[in-house]
């Protein structure tokens, strides 16, 4: 395409698009004007009837947790999706050790590198799992608190190398946290449905606002969240990175087969 | 407070232009990452500390790291070939 055709796209375009626009920007409320009904109903009712004071939890994990089920079983699937693409073009036979180019110079790391990293990635995988704890306490949650945990995962790599983070990270491990994580999440929303209650109806006892145990199964679903999440971004890690080490085809052995 | 919110507006907008204007790969990487954070701070001064949480981690940790790990496989087979 020539630039004058964009250019007559792009203005026609802009005669189309900004009047509708300013139209639907006109109907908005004005920024910073006061919450909407729904949020207002939240913060009113939910304190008192589910004992939580993170209402974005309260809403993602008990009044539309079915939403968060869904949410949780594609991130599952997207990366289960992107991990049997990428080993698939590996083999299975090489998930368990670390690919190696050969020739390739490996950076040392300095003493203190390695500490810093050591105490960082020891305190941030600390905060993750307090914060997937604590989603209805405080802000996070499940999803953010796994991603935390899983970031932890990258500091040990930094401070260690990759060899020693593969014989420390283990992949079938990740597996577990990531499919475990997501099949406790559906025990959560299933056990309801089976006493006859309705989906990720919060059976358990609601405990004490403020308190690490608040929200009954909502802490459940939050925990189980996190494992996943961290298993999912542990898992996404380890394949890509796998991906720029691996030999080539012809240097292998292949006499197994 | 409004000033805040107003400077982390044009914080936002320099990040993202610099993320759309910048030609290099590597350097798009990094300048997602910085939007990352800017955007994080954008949520932060908005009172949605969960969204800036999943921001933080998401789009300046994990995003821009596998787009880097991306990179540098599709670096290392070209070299191969």
């Amino acid at each position: 395409m020539t630039t004058p055709w964009r250019l007559a796209l792009f203005v026609l375009a802009l005669i189309v698009l900004v009047p509708a626009v300013w139209h639907v920007a006109l109907a908005l409320p004005a920024f910073g004007a006061p919450t909407e009904q729904y949020g207002a109903a939240v913060n009113a009712l939910l304190t008192a009837t589910r004992h939580v004071t993170n209402m974005v939890a309260a809403v993602n994990f008990d009044v539309r947790g079915f939403d968060t089920l869904g949410e949780e079983s594609m991130l599952v699937c997207a990366v289960t999706g992107a991990v049997v693409l990428l080993r698939g073009t590996r083999g299975e036979s090489m998930t368990d050790r670390a690919g190696k180019i050969p020739g390739r110079a490996v950076a040392p790391r300095t003493d203190a590198t390695v500490l810093v990293c050591r105490i960082a990635a020891t305190l941030t995988l600390l905060f993750g799992v307090y914060m997937a704890l604590h989603g209805t306490v405080t802000p996070g949650g499940g999803f953010q608190g796994g991603a935390i945990a899983g970031s932890s995962l990258m500091l040990l790599y930094l401070g260690e190398g990759y060899e020693s983070w593969r014989r420390m990270v283990r992949s079938p491990a990740l597996d577990v946290l990531e499919g475990g994580g997501a099949f406790v999440f559906v025990g959560a929303a299933a056990v309801p449905l089976m006493l006859g209650y309705a989906l990720l109806q919060n059976v358990l006892p609601f405990g004490t606002p403020k308190d690490l145990y608040s929200g009954g199964l909502m802490v459940v679903a939050n925990f189980a969240v996190g494992v996943s999440v961290a298993g999912s971004f542990g898992l996404l890690l380890l394949e890509f990175m796998e991906e720029t080490r691996s030999p080539d085809s012809e240097s292998m052995p292949d006499e197994e087969d | 407070m409004s000033w805040l919110i107003g400077g982390a507006m044009v914080l936002a907008a320099i990040a993202g232009l610099a993320v759309v204007l910048s030609r290099d790969p590597s350097r798009q990487i990094y300048a997602l990452a910085a939007n990352g954070i800017v955007l994080t701070l954008l949520f932060f001064v908005l009172q949605a500390p969960d969204v800036a949480l999943s921001e933080l981690a998401v789009n300046t940790v994990i995003t821009p790291l596998l787009f880097l790990v991306t990179l540098a496989a599709a670096r290392i087979n070209k070299a191969r070939q």
